[in-house]
């Protein structure tokens, strides 16, 4: 078995260079603790090269997802500088491996939250909210992973678009979404598919966050995808519209 | 030949309802593919219905999700019958003995303001129809067992109608944007069904358009006073007694349906 810094360093360049690996849990076993460290390890050897921590991504937080996948808790990644991309601007599919993209409601803060709090402290820490876009990407082959491997590969997590800002004094949990590719509808949802109310996955967030120090101002928090994801091709123009909330776009490039 | 199997799919599909017990397929007993002659036994027992007294006030339309009517193989949707009897107030207990084998939907309801006689509507015309929409819960059922329908089985069997929850907050279509709504459905705190209003036929309304076309066509044209349930917004949800189901639809407010435990009166 391979040292936790092998790991994260196979991740990380496989990441790096969009190049598939096979699955670490085939060559062993890998507890999620673990699975935590190489993800915290390999996002070091991006912050070495200059990459900045933008925030967080919550992971499975739907029933869609949970059955896509397979499993029953929520997981979560990093969000960087270099994963933001432009809305209503381009991303370069070769960049990736297998993207593929999933709608999201996006937390923007206004001030540091940790630990376990409740829904309204949660709320209250909230400066906007708006509808987001996460390009997924699994660095495993055929997309085929064990709950460990997806947490090590940074929970999936390869890239994110956030769209207009919206007062987060509103009642946000059941926005219809829909997600279109050239126009046309490929996914529908409501945001009460993220655990019932985004604000709940808001709350896991600060809870997970504690590890790394807390939620900082002016991070982005994606609560996590409504809907199954959807895969991406080039010349495909995706867009999602958020009831109330407005809507957030992009091209997919060479 | 043809009029005796379609009586005999109507009869097979009555006695299921009548004694509580499921029947086989129907499916077998008609050509496939022949639509009209599942919407004949369908109508065989409509017609029953009505002249054992029951008063039609409203129809459903089913199958406007493209993924229901790909596994069907049809690329239309589908209509069945409202009788007031199948009609529930907001929340009370429904007794488990009323239905056999029920699941549920959150759907867009609309009552109808004025009479759709004509065959050549537009959107206008049902803008133009339409009262006021309401969220409601459809308890679909089916009279087949294990639910093992073909697209014959469920026009035949009004659609796969069992009974309907409307809500009692009546909203105007001023300023509703329908296709945006978003929908849950929860039980036990567990949302079970999500979805949005473009889930229905893109539109809940332009599943009215067509259905108030058919209608039209059929000879049961939409009526001043009837209800409408426009197709489901979300994936259908198992049942299990005792269960009480809240949906909620965004901007429409929400309706429950409450699922009886137990069989004694």
């Amino acid at each position: 078995m391979n040292t936790l810094a092998q790991c994260a360093a196979v991740v990380d360049e496989a990441a790096r260079t969009a190049t598939a690996i096979p699955q670490f849990t085939e060559s062993g076993p890998l507890g999620v603790e673990e699975a935590y460290a190489i993800q915290a390890l390999s996002m070091e050897r991006r912050f070495a090269r200059g990459e900045t921590l933008a925030g967080i991504k919550m992971g499975l937080t739907s029933r869609a997802k949970m059955v896509q996948v397979g499993v029953a808790e929520v997981i979560w990644g990093r969000l960087t500088n270099v994963m933001r991309l432009e809305e209503g601007g381009a991303l370069s599919k070769r960049r990736y491996v297998h993207p593929r993209i999933e709608p999201e409601l996006a937390f923007i803060m206004k001030r540091e939250l940790c630990g376990a709090v409740s829904p309204a402290e949660a709320l209250s820490a909230v400066e906007a909210i708006a509808p987001a876009m996460e390009i997924i990407d699994s660095r495993y082959r055929d997309f085929k992973f064990a709950l460990p491997d997806v947490i090590a590969d940074n929970s999936s997590s390869s890239g994110f678009v956030v769209g207009p800002w919206g007062r987060p004094d509103q009642d946000f949990s059941n926005l219809g979404i829909a997600m279109e590719v050239d126009g046309r509808v490929v996914q529908l949802g409501s945001t009460a598919a993220i655990l019932g109310h985004p604000l709940r996955s808001l709350v896991a967030a600060a809870r997970a966050a504690a590890a790394i120090g807390g939620l900082k101002p002016g991070w982005i928090v994606l609560a996590g995808g409504a809907t199954a994801a959807h895969p991406l091709s080039v010349g495909q123009h995706v867009r999602t519209r958020v009831q109330n909330l407005g809507s957030v776009s992009i091209k997919v490039g060479e | 030949m043809t009029e005796h199997m379609v009586s005999k799919v109507a009869e097979t599909l009555f006695e299921a309802s009548r004694t509580g017990v499921p029947c086989a397929p129907v499916k077998d007993l008609l050509p496939a593919g022949a639509l009209d002659l599942a919407y004949a036994a369908q109508e065989i027992n409509t017609a029953r219905g009505l002249a054992a007294g029951r008063r039609l006030v409203g129809r459903k339309i089913g199958l406007t999700s493209v993924a229901v009517q790909r596994q069907l193989g049809v690329n239309q949707p589908d209509y069945g019958m409202l009788f007031d009897d199948m009609a529930v107030p907001d929340g009370w207990e429904i007794a488990p003995g009323r239905l056999l084998q029920p699941k549920v939907e959150a759907e867009v309801a609309f009552v109808m303001e004025r009479d759709l006689d004509e065959e050549r509507l537009t959107i206008a015309d049902v803008l133009r129809a339409i009262a006021f929409a309401l969220p409601a819960i459809e308890v679909v059922d089916s009279r087949i067992a294990d639910w093992k329908i073909g697209i014959l089985d469920t026009i035949a069997d009004n659609a796969s109608s069992g009974l309907y929850v409307l809500g009692a907050c009546p909203k105007t279509l001023d300023g509703l944007d329908l296709r945006a709504m978003g929908m849950v459905m929860e039980t036990g705190g567990e949302p079970v069904s999500v979805g949005a209003g473009a889930a229905c036929l893109g539109d809940p309304l332009s599943a009215v358009l067509w259905l108030a076309k058919t209608m039209a066509r059929v000879g049961r044209p939409l009526k001043a006073g009837d209800t409408v349930l426009s197709g489901a917004l979300g994936p259908m949800a198992p049942v299990t007694r005792g269960d009480v189901f809240e949906a909620r639809i965004e901007g429409l407010g929400s309706v429950r349906a409450a699922f009886g435990k137990d069989d004694a009166k």
